[in-house]
């Protein structure tokens, strides 16, 4: 067993590419344990029967969506330069995964998941989308008292989730959607439902989150 | 006008939000191999009629991917079945079924080399074709169409997905995989007709080319004759073996989701030679051949460093007759210490448990479950089966994995065996019951017992060709049997469907005119008959009805041993005479020892006696 001084926690910030959309968040602990053992660097596990690789992502991305920003964090039983540590990182990690930012944090910060605010998504239509109409959409939507969704056979409102939605012009003047959802334990704003009552079906358009917002 | 590849994958982007699990159909994964189109001369999509959670785990898929993407002018891609919303989907947006590598339609490939490991994927390997824009019919394809070859174990008997096919490949395909594409590469230089290249394919050896063989009948239905209607075309066509094993798998392809066996599986071990009577793999895949014990090891290092797997399977079929079983033991627990890993080594064979194996495998891996295979529940249905073994070895050996630590036996047999009666049956629950009153003994209350039994299904080319399948009532019999016996005795009992069964035997045994039951079968909605949840024997019934074939034909009748039988042509190797004196034996309950203490003849070195000059160490364990 390592001394307990050199156990180190690393932070990861990491782009989940299209290649990746459809890997769920249980497929993607696994994938990351998976890129972890590869990665040769001395990964601090579980105890018990069936050691696991302790990582803690934080905050699991819908199926179907891409994302510029995921964070993980995950534990060393060593201490290796930031620069080893990136470079094996990449070395290991599958088609789509790219790593951005590794960085060293202190032990005792909360967990990642714990430390979460909201999150950021840019949409993307399939389809030509008129401004205007967008625009009529999403000021009706933002003017009603309460969003009132069920999901998984829950009833819950949805508005007070919703902390910025807006039209944006995206890349060859398409015109797409930026939201910034609440994304706190127990108050998780979901796109796909702001898009749903928007009234867009889930195979009109891909979701990239682009941001997640920590308590400072 | 084709779909291109960008045009394609838009379109399937926007079906996939709606199906279950949509990981399985994008590819993309960690060490996929993906050429630029128009970089390699000759495409080949590899198929394997089965969900991607189960073919993506095959290891004679992985291996030809490898190899074939290892020439320069190839690229090898990857199609599987999709899952039935998938399929839906892909219809009612009009999308063929496409490469998971360059996202190109089926019909845009050169060749497709389909696997037929189990007959239960027949269905789907039409519906495949037909999602991919190929033609059903072999008879129907013209010059562009992709050239359609299969393989696998099913394919031993390859005449009831005959239509199907352009060409086969019998037995192993390592080698002759590259023959088929260069006969296709000169066939595309001389701009010739696609019957040109059928009949170069013909004169391969190991190749079968259905169309250029007619099948003529009895009034009675049997099979008056099978006779070569090309002057190039094989008779017999003899299986394709390999000298030895080749090399192991090098890149490891590691899903982006769960899929069945997510391990390192190196195959240790090709062949077996116990000769148990009703084993297709045993008779088909002789001879022995091993992989040296360091060629294992180094391609597990290398398997579990490319995909963080923490789980390992030793492949063969009868591990613990390799013949360094015990430094191979060693060796993995120097893995072991290195690594943390869970270590699989299937199929030991009851008697030939030393104490010392017994002691390196706890090592290997501690607690958990044993698996045996008795088969059967009476010494006289072992010996008929040939696979000979007294209650007091098989005693013998329970009492000693109980006394090293394990506490949980699951036991296989089989029902429905040939000359098998009720007091058979009656013998597995006595048997399981008496194991488990000795695991009381010895452990206390924490031995379990778990009886799995699966109904025998006789197949080609073994020495119960010739015999029944048991009629499911009868079958259903021996189950409810069974129910009763292990009633209140703690013991769990899992079993196949005998319908499901039913149906292996069906197509199993089948001939040519089978191919318009698999037809109108798959017409009328079969699909993934291997799968519970989808599985109808009704519609089977329906399509034998409409192709005016009796079903019981096909399964339930004796076949005389004149007869002339549906696999004829095909040479696995063994000799028709071996079969029949083994059978004869069978009838006179008489075993045949393991053949490497001596030589019975099977037809092996007859067959293939040059190549076994080319096989290290003398040569597959035969004397």
């Amino acid at each position: 067993m390592s001394a307990q001084e050199d156990i180190t926690r690393v932070r990861v910030a990491y782009a989940k590419g299209p290649s990746l959309r459809f890997t769920g968040h249980l497929d993607l602990q696994r994938l990351w344990e998976r890129l972890l053992r590869r990665s040769g660097l001395p990964i601090r596990y579980s105890q018990g029967f069936h050691p696991r690789a302790r990582l803690n992502l934080a905050s699991a991305l819908p199926l179907g969506f891409v994302s510029d920003a995921e964070l993980l964090d995950f534990w060393m039983d060593e201490p290796r330069a930031l620069a080893t540590i990136r470079a094996k990182l990449e070395d290991a990690a599958p088609p789509g995964l790219v790593i951005k930012d590794v960085r060293i944090v202190d032990l005792r910060e909360d967990s990642l998941q714990s430390q979460m605010l909201a999150s950021e998504f840019v949409v993307r239509f399939f389809d030509h989308q008129s401004e205007e109409d967008l625009q009529h959409q999403v000021a009706s939507l933002l003017a009603k008292d309460d969003i009132l969704r069920t999901r998984r056979k829950k009833t819950y409102d949805l508005r007070p989730l919703i902390l910025n939605l807006e039209v944006i012009t995206l890349a060859e003047d398409a015109i797409g959607l930026a939201m910034r959802l609440r994304a706190e334990p127990g108050a998780t704003g979901r796109p796909d439902q702001v898009l749903s009552a928007l009234g867009f079906s889930h195979t009109q358009y891909l979701v990239r989150r682009t941001q997640l917002i920590l308590s400072p | 006008m084709p779909l291109s590849s960008e045009n394609l994958w838009r379109r399937v982007q926007r079906i996939l939000p709606t199906v279950v699990k949509p990981g399985r159909y994008v590819g993309g994964e960690l060490n996929q191999v993906v050429k630029p189109w128009d970089s390699v001369r000759t495409h080949i999509a590899l198929v394997f009629p089965d969900i991607y959670d189960l073919g993506q785990s095959n290891l004679g898929l992985a291996i030809l991917y490898e190899i074939l993407n290892q020439r320069e002018d190839i690229a090898a891609e990857r199609a599987f079945a999709p899952w039935t919303d998938m399929e839906a989907a892909l219809r009612e947006a009009e999308i063929p079924l496409y490469s998971l590598e360059s996202k190109r339609a089926l019909s845009d490939f050169d060749i497709l080399g389909v696997s037929l490991p189990y007959e239960t994927v027949y269905t789907n390997f039409l519906n495949i074709l037909d999602l991919g824009g190929v033609p059903i019919y072999s008879r129907d394809r013209v010059k562009d169409d992709p050239l359609v070859i299969a393989g696998g174990q099913a394919v031993y008997n390859p005449e009831p997905v005959a239509p199907f096919v352009d060409a086969f490949v019998i037995g192993e395909g390592e080698e002759a995989i590259f023959e088929v594409v260069a006969a296709y590469q000169a066939w595309q230089d001389q701009d010739g007709e696609r019957e040109a290249l059928l009949a170069a394919l013909a004169k391969l050896p190991g190749v079968y080319v259905p169309r250029f063989y007619a099948v003529d009948y009895q009034p009675d239905g049997t099979i008056k004759g099978i006779t070569p209607t090309h002057p190039d075309a094989n008779l017999p066509v003899t299986k394709r073996i390999l000298a030895e094993l080749p090399p192991p798998l090098t890149r490891f392809l590691v899903p982006n989701v769960e899929i069945a066996q997510e391990r390192v599986s190196v195959e240790i071990m090709r062949g077996c030679t116990r000769g148990c009577r009703f084993c297709h793999a045993g008779m088909v895949n002789r001879p022995i051949r091993e992989r040296p014990i360091q060629e294992i090891l180094d391609s597990l290092r290398r398997g579990l460093d490319q995909t963080g797997y923490d789980q390992v399977s030793l492949l063969s079929l009868s591990s613990s007759d390799y013949a360094q079983i015990i430094p191979l033991i060693e060796g993995l627990r120097q893995l072991l210490c290195e690594r943390q890993v869970d270590i699989s080594l299937p199929s030991l064979r009851i008697e030939s448990f030393s104490d010392e194996l017994m002691d390196e495998l706890q090592s290997l891996s501690p607690g958990g479950g044993f698996t045996l295979a008795p088969e059967a529940g009476t010494e006289r249905l072992r010996a008929i089966i040939n696979k000979p073994l007294s209650d007091g070895e098989l005693m013998d050996t329970v009492r000693s994995i109980f006394q090293h630590g394990w506490h949980a036996i699951k036991l296989y047999f089989m029902i429905g065996l040939p000359q098998e009666t009720m007091a058979d049956v009656e013998g597995i629950v006595d048997l399981s019951r008496a194991i488990l009153s000795e695991g009381r003994r010895i452990v206390g209350g924490r031995a379990r017992i778990h009886v799995g039994i699966s109904t025998f299904i006789p197949k080609p080319h073994t020495p119960f060709q010739w015999v029944p399948f048991e009629a499911p009532e009868s079958i259903q019999a021996k189950l409810d049997l069974l129910h009763a016996g292990f009633h209140g005795a703690k013991i769990k009992m899992t079993w196949n469907n005998p319908d499901a069964s039913l149906l292996e035997a069906w197509l199993a045994r089948g001939d040519r005119r089978i191919a318009d039951v698999i037809y109108h079968a798959w017409r009328s909605g079969a699909r993934f008959d291997a799968w519970r949840e989808h599985f109808n024997l009704a519609l089977w019934e329906a399509a034998f009805t409409r192709a005016s074939l009796d079903p019981d034909f096909y399964s339930t009748r004796q076949r005389e041993l004149a007869e002339t039988l549906p696999w004829e042509h095909i040479n696995a190797g063994i000799h028709k005479s071996f079969l029949m004196q083994d059978y004869q034996w069978s009838l006179e309950g008489k075993t045949r020892p393991d053949c490497r203490q001596k030589c019975y003849a099977c037809g092996i070195l007859a067959n293939f006696r040059e190549l076994r000059l080319a096989a290290p160490d003398g040569g597959w364990k035969c004397p």
